[in-house]
């Protein structure tokens, strides 16, 4: 199965050199070849009905017909070693806490700004800057309560942050249904690995809510808050409400009476302490923000700042994961941590400095070029493979709204052996884990493996027509008292 | 080859401290938005299987009464989108009996095609998704899959009659999961009431439109006549009770009580009404426990005017008069509902 596979001078996730695999791989490349074309595409099959039946799918925006798709899933696990975890997992500890600590901040003291370690107009500059939000005090001081962190490899195998997901990140139900089709189609292939669980991510999710909630109370009323069955991510807002057991509401299933937050039931009304919301901030409350949103509660941003409920994650962290802030947070980390960043960012060109914009407008062709607040791999540009008219339309944007734009040198992101019609390709990948920031910091062991369609493409979005993986963190060998299989 | 089932270990986090979590809840409220979404759910998987069963016995009725008079056959069609409340006619070209089948199963212009009643079904389903079982939501996606398949058509094509009794099981299914996997709270109450509602206009139209169409018909010769009204009660699921009851000749008084009067059979219309009405009380009694609601008021009304009526008094209205209050009734009630328990 792997005959021609070829790593394409890239760091490929499973293979050292061709037919050479990594360590950690070793037996999963032996189990698939044992196993053989024909079997593997039966299985595929068998994952694929199952996903479709469950109707575990994603919306796709702009296609009329067949809107509902089936998030593709590529059968091969990617492996993380013991080792790689912990530092992966220290980093991310470092970042949220740090992430956290800026927000505080930036909506209080501004002591960040104050000492000038980040320009106060690129804070005030960002559109998701919440004036609004400015003295307010959130729930026990937490803004980010759930992030998901996209990390890349380079050629060299390198761990590098991309980008932090500190609004509503998404996909995390995608990595728990990943694992648990995985366990159904292969419960034989891959044999003698100890995978860490992730199962208890709903609970500790659940946890981190009630954590948050305004009346001390041992079962406060938490709710998650849904755009409706429309929205890209519905399936995740229903299977997150299902697997805490919690309800899901839409805007108006909620309204607000005496900056009280209250649900509709059948039996009238009843109080709300936590919403997890998966509306984003501008269609939260059309009082205060876009006053066109039917999706929001009209009176939710007094209720929150009187403190009768909590909002997770809190309004405007928006800030601290605009692409533009994104170089600072080194910076950050050094300022409130006194700490050297354990993940690396990727080096980024800022447009809105006069020297970064001009490097970025004579090597557009060697750069990816993103908007800082787009999402899902909308308004960016990759460089190298645009065409000239392209990148010079590219070029008039980035005159016309400096601020709105970064550069970054294009990274060969690592690859991972994907199944194409009947034999292994190399695609590239990405990882996304989430950290839950409640009581204590949690990092769920494994995460969001994404897979670019097409060979050779660098993006990797589900908008996009990417794939994603089941992502196994190994147990740590050293710390195993008995090997289980002989 | 065949590896061991057991071998990848998915390893549960070790915990860190020793400190349990443990909270027991009281009984959960209930969004009227859910409470919406699953009656609905419930009505229009009802209304999907009868549509299916009566294209399916429709189907086999012409077959069964052989030649008859062409302008009777296509009345028979038509009828079946009078049963189902359909308005105007039948777009496509060719036999009428084909238009009408293909019309009710895929058209999506029409909102009583199985397609659309499956739809709606799912898409009520999918906004309280996390509320009902993973089973009746399994099962209903695959239902919803194997009319919006690529396969459908074909499937459709080569045997209607497996197609529709694939619709029917589908519902069987559903309904018992939805008793065996969801626990008998306000969210069951709701469906059990949207389903005898359903069932309720549904029979009541589906005797009402026959007995028109016949007793306007020249006079049928005795053993048409008995398939027709044979085809009446297995529309409703109901030719193996009755027949344990009666046999001989069927008479159309006969045939109406028995679907309307019958008190233990769960196809009737009496049982349907009886069991709406207890649902409703028991709705009721859980969220404002001092008030009768008007839903109530009306089904109860009539639930006891069915517990009490004999075949005479059918005769007495006549058929169609007695099945339009029933049929008023029961839309009156479900409007109440609306009012009560989901525009809060």
């Amino acid at each position: 199965m792997f005959k021609q596979y070829d790593v394409d001078g890239l760091y490929d996730e499973m293979f050292v050199a061709p037919g050479e695999p990594r360590s950690h791989y070793a037996a999963v490349s032996k189990g698939l070849n044992m196993l053989g074309v024909g079997a593997f595409q039966r299985r595929r099959q068998m994952a694929d009905v199952s996903f479709r039946n469950q109707g575990i799918t994603f919306t796709v925006y702009g296609d009329q017909r067949g809107v509902e798709k089936i998030f593709p899933f590529d059968l091969v696990p990617r492996i993380v070693p013991a080792n790689e975890w912990e530092t992966i997992e220290r980093g991310l500890v470092q970042r949220i806490t740090a992430l956290n600590l800026f927000c505080q901040d930036i909506y209080h003291e501004q002591r960040i700004l104050r000492e000038r370690v980040i320009p106060a107009d690129l804070i005030y500059g960002a559109k998701m800057f919440r004036r609004e939000m400015f003295g307010v005090n959130v729930p026990r001081n937490i803004y980010i309560h759930i992030c998901g962190t996209d990390l890349i490899r380079n050629r060299e195998g390198q761990y590098f942050v991309l980008e932090d997901n500190g609004r509503t990140p998404s996909g995390v139900s995608y990595v728990l249904e990943n694992r648990a089709v995985m366990k159904r189609v292969f419960p034989g292939l891959f044999t003698t690995y100890r995978v860490r669980a992730i199962e208890d991510y709903p609970f500790n999710l659940l946890q981190c809510l009630r954590h948050v909630s305004p009346q001390a109370m041992d079962d406060p009323s938490i709710v998650v808050l849904s755009p409706g069955i429309y929205n890209s991510a519905y399936f995740e807002h229903s299977f997150l409400a299902r697997q805490m057991g919690v309800e899901l509401v839409e805007g108006r299933d909620l309204v607000v009476e005496n900056n009280f937050v209250y649900m509709r039931t059948t039996a009238g009304l009843r109080r709300v302490d936590v919403i997890y919301r998966r509306v984003d901030d501008d269609f939260l409350d059309p009082l205060c923000f876009r006053s066109e949103s039917v999706l929001g509660v009209p009176g939710l941003m007094n209720a929150y700042r009187v403190g009768n409920v909590a909002l997770v994650n809190a309004v405007g962290t928006g800030v601290s994961d605009d692409k533009a802030v994104y170089p600072y947070v080194p910076a950050m980390i050094k300022f409130y941590l006194g700490q050297d960043a354990i993940l690396p960012n990727v080096k980024t060109y800022l447009c809105a400095e006069e020297d970064d914009r001009k490097f970025v407008l004579e090597n557009l062709d060697k750069l990816v070029v993103k908007a800082t607040n787009e999402s899902g791999g909308y308004g960016m540009i990759m460089g190298h493979q645009a065409t000239r008219e392209e990148r010079e339309k590219f070029a008039e944007l980035i005159k016309a709204d400096p601020r709105n734009y970064i550069g970054q040198p294009i990274i060969e992101l690592s690859q991972h052996p994907s199944f194409v019609d009947d034999h292994f390709e190399g695609r590239r990948v990405d990882l996304r884990p989430y950290i839950l920031y409640g009581e204590k910091v949690i990092v769920m062991p494994g995460g969001l493996t994404r897979v670019a369609l097409r060979k050779g493409s660098l993006v990797v979005n589900s908008s996009q027509g990417g794939g994603s993986k089941d992502t196994w963190v190994l147990e740590d060998e050293d710390a195993e008292e008995e090997t289980p299989h002989a | 080859m065949t590896l061991p089932i057991d071998s990848i270990q998915f390893l549960p986090r070790p915990l860190t401290d020793g400190s349990k979590f443990y909270v027991s809840r009281g009984p959960r409220p209930m969004l009227a938005r859910d409470a919406d979404s699953v009656y609905w759910m419930s009505r229009y998987v009802e209304r999907s299987e009868h549509v299916a069963r009566i294209l399916l016995i429709s189907g086999i009725l012409l077959t069964d009464v052989g030649q008859l008079d062409e302008e009777l056959v296509d009345e028979q069609w038509r009828s079946i989108l009078t049963m189902l409340q359909v308005p105007g006619d039948v777009p496509g070209e060719g036999p009428l009996r084909e238009r009408i089948a293909l019309f009710m199963t895929f058209d999506e212009e029409n909102p009583s095609s199985l397609v659309n009643c499956v739809s709606r079904a799912r898409e009520n389903a999918r906004g309280v998704r996390e509320t009902i079982s993973q089973e009746m939501w399994e099962c209903l996606n695959t239902l919803y899959w194997s009319l919006r398949g690529d396969d459908a058509r074909s499937r459709f094509e080569e045997s209607p009659d497996d197609f529709f009794r694939s619709v029917m099981t589908g519902s069987f299914l559903f309904q018992g999961l939805t008793d065996h996997t969801l626990a008998h709270d306000q969210r069951w109450m709701f469906t059990q009431l949207g389903k005898f509602l359903e069932r309720t206009a549904v029979s009541a139209r589906v005797i009402a439109t026959k007995y028109d169409i016949l007793s306007a018909a020249e006079p049928l010769e005795t053993p048409i006549r008995n398939i027709h009204w044979m085809a009446v009660l297995r529309m409703c699921a109901s030719i193996e009770a009755f027949r344990r009851q009666h046999i001989g000749d069927l008479d159309p008084i006969l045939v109406a009580a028995f679907l309307t009067l019958e008190g233990n059979f769960p196809r009737s219309i009496r049982f349907s009404v009886s069991h709406a009405h207890e649902m409703l009380g028991r709705i009721r009694s859980e969220t404002n426990p001092r008030s009768i609601e008007a839903g109530e008021r009306i089904l109860g009304q009539l639930k006891t005017q069915l517990d009490y009526a004999q075949a005479e008094d059918i005769v007495t209205a006549g058929i169609p008069a007695y099945l339009q209050k029933i049929q008023d009734a029961a839309a009156e009630a479900a409007r109440a509902v609306q009012s009560a328990y989901f525009l809060h």
